[in-house]
């Protein structure tokens, strides 16, 4: 039995389209609405429901049926699609991601989002209720059996023979039928399948069921061929439709020949065919026939008897296209293939060393073949987990959606990068400071409406989300084109906080920092969003903890943007390897802009100033024998490694350079989390660990120190 | 009776898993002259001091990190965690490899040791609570008092002495912050 | 006999010893599905298989009670069997279903 698995896809595939049904619902609230995308809301809905009724999931079955109800109407142009229906459509959409979670759980929905979703559903009945009165019966809380409208041509026949183990492989046949229950009035009558055997052999767990049922529903066949999407490989479906004639039927019986009597039986019993049409039928079959019906036969017979294969066919090649071109993985097996990996290059590392010191040409010539390989097997395997950000950044769609309907403001977000590829495990964690971060543009960038018109701006505001590659790291771009931070509130409230001193002299970015120290807001009133102090320092602080960096850039005409860098991956990084007195660390090699000797000549020059004169540019250094307090004999050549991050430029002066080498990061841990400077550490080739040095902290601290030491002096 | 219960009370207190008295086995090691006892269950293993990258920016207490087979691993200098001075490396000095856990997470602590000397069986009822003064400790660090051969042992409370929490905000509080490791007396 | 297990596939194997003791040991076999809170396509299998024994002996299956929960499954659905399609009377051969209220074949 593995209920549970179908179960768990049941819940994947409905998130998906959930997911889908809220890019489309999202679009119509902004007032573009076409017919194929109104379609596949539809079809959205529909797959959720049919699924859901095959795991007797009522609750979804009957919420989701009003709103596919409306969304069939929408489609027909019977409703009209609005702003306002879309926005309802949006909260049915969220209750039936409750309702499918609830059934992931296996738990109760909450009473008060049940209560809830009545609310909903009461809402759009009133659509089906104003604009349908005639066509359709009465939806509401029990909305899960619809009255069709009964007709000469909503009869349909369904044939079904399902597979012996049907019930092992964790299906239950009624739930189909109960399903199509939901569709319209049902008539069926039980058929073996499989002729059972005597009651002695009779495995009580195998299925020798097959179903007759007769359906009285306007609906489409691919409607009803949904309905057993689940068990395609399992049961054996045949559908006649409507307006199908005798022939069709005597079709349906000849494709069971041993069974031919008894099912003729059956069409009569399920008001498929009268007797008399059966009984004209079977001696029509007996003498011969004239050319003419032979050719009326073969048309209606053939024509939904292709269409039905056609479309099996069609089905079969997609399903079959869908799972060769995805896998899905389990991101933890991805974790160890990296690991392992990262383990070989420091093993190949070690394999060049040796032959490095052996000298043995042929054997060093293999260690760089092999080491070639190994680094296009980490490019893959890290490409493996790369995702562009795109799903990310489009979930805020909803979120710009609602949060303006929150705040009466006309806000649209426009994204640009979205094929901008980053780290998974860098996407999942971006996710909510980023939330907060247009929470907050939202909010306090962004003007009121009035205001904007006011200034001469549109009076729709937008939040733009961006995204890049630069220099090894991605940027993630949040603007707006609002009101700007003002320095003067900024400062006067960091005052107030003590954060800074009046006589302080900041430089604008200086003061837009200080939005990010914990406990600072300057929203002149509380709001529902944002405006209570947390969020900014804890943005900060998980993308500090991602080893990225924020920065503000802020002009009263075009509003606020706030950049975030991040590393391209956490795993491995080519380094580049310096020596200060005995101590090794690695320098990020996209980093690293160039080298340059520090020559005696040149070090008097500075006159024990931290900076050089590199080609007529003021070139600051760091010295790191100094700043990491090794107190070894200093080398008889310094170097200089010039490094760049942020548009920053700064010189690290250090005894040897000792070049490229790949690195494989291992994180050191909780106890080297307050070191400034310092990234991680990796193991070399030799065996021993050297540290990697952290070159955006490094450049902070470096500044940090520089400005106290101003302030001391002053 | 009474006495037990109260003794096992004082134990319970004296920090977590104190309150198993079956026989348990003991590392015994000498630091600074002294002998103290971890219990062997959280020692993974010993290795000789060698192969150390000093980690620059950090308290005395942390010595740096060494490469156990391919995982980077900080190792501490117990002596100066205790406030002591600084244990300088000899023929004899070991890294003993403590397997330690905070909030569910386990991590790996290397702890600096001037000489390891055996394995002991300490039963329980061998064993006293640590008295409040007189150890020239912080009483919260040891789990108790081992009594072998009619001297006393201490038997450090390894997740006390490794909090890794703990050895963060002593080191951001500099000298300073090293004061409250010695005992009051 | 009384059935006061859910008739499922769970439970199918169990079951169906006992239901063919029923109908094989009884003169006028019956079961009582009143106390049966969840039924699937394996217990409605089981009735079928029940019916067919009973027929081939010429013994006639009642059934006596049945829970909301049977009586849901079965509104759907009509139990003919294939070896006899049409009855004497040719009237639907169907258990109907509703409620507590007697049922027979």
């Amino acid at each position: 039995m593995n209920l549970d698995a179908a179960l768990e896809t049941y819940v994947v595939e409905s998130q998906e389209l959930l997911t889908q049904m809220e890019e489309s619902l999202l679009a119509f609230a902004q007032g573009s609405v076409d017919a194929e995308t109104i379609n596949a809301v539809f079809r959205a809905a529909h797959t959720i429901k049919g699924s859901a009724g095959l795991f007797g999931l009522d609750g979804i079955v009957g919420f989701t049926h009003t709103v596919e109800s409306v969304l069939d109407q929408v489609r027909d142009n019977t409703i009209p699609m609005s702003a306002e229906l879309a926005t309802l459509l949006l909260h049915c959409r969220d209750h039936m991601g409750h309702l499918v979670d609830a059934a992931a759980s296996g738990e109760e929905i909450d009473p008060e989002r049940a209560a809830e979703g009545a609310q909903w559903q009461g809402k759009l009945g009133k659509y089906l209720g104003k604009e349908v009165e005639t066509a359709t019966g009465k939806i509401g809380g029990e909305g899960a059996v619809a009255a069709f409208t009964k007709s000469a041509t909503d009869y349909w026949h369904i044939s079904l023979r399902f597979g012996v183990d049907v019930f092992r492989n964790g299906m239950d046949p009624l739930s189909f039928i109960r399903y199509l229950s939901t569709i319209g009035d049902i008539v069926a009558v039980i058929h073996y399948a499989h002729d059972m055997p005597p009651a002695d052999e009779m495995d009580p767990e195998s299925c020798y069921l097959g179903f007759e049922i007769g359906l009285r529903a306007a609906t489409d066949k691919a409607t009803i061929e949904s309905a057993f999407e689940f068990v395609r490989e399992d049961c054996r479906v045949s559908i006649v439709e409507p307006s199908s004639k005798v022939s069709d039927y005597l079709a349906l019986i000849k494709e069971l020949p041993d069974e031919e009597i008894r099912l003729g039986d059956i069409l009569v019993r399920c008001g498929a065919l009268t007797q008399h049409e059966l009984d004209a039928a079977i001696s029509l079959q007996t003498r011969p026939k004239l050319l003419g019906e032979i050719l009326i036969d073969q048309k209606a017979v053939l024509q939904p008897v292709i269409q039905a294969a056609l479309d099996k066919q069609k089905q079969v090649k997609e399903s079959k296209g869908h799972e060769s071109r995805f896998i899905r993985l389990d991101a933890e097996k991805l974790d160890i293939l990296i690991n392992r990996i990262g383990e070989l290059v420091i093993a190949g590392a070690g394999i060049s060393l040796s032959a490095k010191r052996a000298g043995a040409v042929e054997l060093l010539e293999a260690a760089a073949t092999l080491a070639t390989l190994v680094e296009d097997v980490r490019d893959s395997a890290l490409q493996l987990r790369m995702v562009p950000i795109g799903a990310t950044f489009n979930r805020f769609q909803r979120v710009v959606h609602d949060v303006s309907a929150e705040l009466g403001k006309d806000i649209a977000l426009s994204i640009s990068g979205a094929d901008t590829e980053m780290d998974k495990t860098m996407v999942d964690r971006i996710g909510d400071p980023l939330m907060h971060l247009i929470r907050n543009a939202m909010d306090h960038g962004i003007e009121p409406t009035a205001a904007r018109v006011a200034q001469g701006k549109s009076a729709k505001g937008t939040v733009r989300l961006n995204a890049y590659h630069d220099a090894g790291s991605i940027v993630i771009e949040v603007g707006d084109d609002g009101g700007g931070l003002k320095r003067e509130r900024i400062m006067a409230k960091a005052i107030e906080r003590g954060l800074v001193t009046a006589d302080q002299k900041l430089s604008d970015s200086e003061v837009y920092d200080i939005i990010f120290e914990p406990g600072f807001s300057t929203a002149a009133q509380i709001s529902n969003l944002s405006g209570r102090g947390v969020g900014m320092d804890v943005v900060k602080r998980s993308i500090t903890d991602l080893r990225g960096t924020v920065e503000v850039e802020s002009s009263e005409a075009a509003g606020t943007t706030i950049r975030i860098r991040l590393p391209l991956t956490l795993a491995i990084i080519d380094g580049f390897l310096v020596g200060v007195g005995k101590s090794v660390f690695v320098v990020p090699l996209d980093m690293v802009e160039e080298c340059i000797e520090l020559t005696p000549a040149s070090r008097e020059e500075t006159k024990g100033r931290d900076f050089v004169n590199l080609r007529g540019k003021v070139l600051p250094f760091i010295q790191a024998r100094k700043l990491f307090g090794i107190d070894d004999v200093r080398g008889r050549r310094e170097n200089i490694l010039v490094v760049r991050y942020a548009g920053q430029r700064a010189g690290l002066v250090v005894d040897e350079l000792m070049g490229e080498a790949q690195t494989v990061i291992k994180p050191l841990g909780k106890l080297f989390q307050a070191v400034k400077g310092i990234g991680g550490s990796t193991i070399l080739g030799d065996g021993r660990v050297a540290l990697i040095l952290d070159v955006p902290g490094l450049l902070q601290h470096v500044h940090r120190e520089a400005i106290d030491g101003v302030l001391k002096a002053a | 009776m009474q006495q037990a219960t109260a003794q096992s009370q004082q134990f319970a207190a004296g920090g977590p898993g104190a309150a198993s008295f079956e026989p348990q086995q003991y590392l015994t090691f000498v630091l600074g002259g002294e002998t103290f006892a971890i219990g062997i269950l959280r020692i993974k293993e010993i290795i000789e001091f060698a192969g150390l990258t000093t980690v620059p920016m950090m308290p005395t207490c942390i010595r740096g990190v060494i490469n156990l087979r391919g995982s980077v691993v900080p190792v501490l200098d117990l002596s100066a965690r205790f406030g002591r001075k600084s244990t300088e490396a000899t023929r004899r000095t070991c890294i003993v490899i403590v397997e330690v856990e905070a909030e569910g997470v386990h991590q790996d602590i290397g702890v600096i040791v001037d000489a390891v000397n055996e394995v002991l069986e300490i039963p329980g009822t061998e064993i006293e609570p640590a008295p409040s003064f007189g150890t020239k400790l912080r009483p919260d660090l040891i789990r108790g008092m081992g009594k072998v051969g009619g001297r006393f042992v201490i038997i450090l409370d390894t997740d006390r002495v490794l909090s890794t929490e703990e050895i963060v905000a002593v080191g951001d509080g500099g000298e300073a912050g090293r004061e409250p490791l010695q005992a009051a007396a | 006999m009384l059935i006061e297990q859910n008739m499922t596939i769970y439970t199918a194997a169990e079951l169906k010893p006992l239901i063919l003791a029923e109908v094989r040991g009884s003169e006028s076999p019956e079961f009582d599905l009143a106390a049966v809170s969840e039924i699937d396509s394996a217990g409605i299998q089981l009735l079928v298989l029940a019916r067919r024994e009973a027929r081939s002996a010429g013994r006639m299956l009642k059934i006596v009670g049945v829970s909301p929960a049977v009586s849901e499954s079965l509104s759907f659905i009509s139990l003919a069997a294939g070896t006899h399609m049409r009855r004497e009377d040719g009237a639907p051969d169907r258990i109907a279903a509703q409620g507590n209220g007697e049922a027979r074949t």
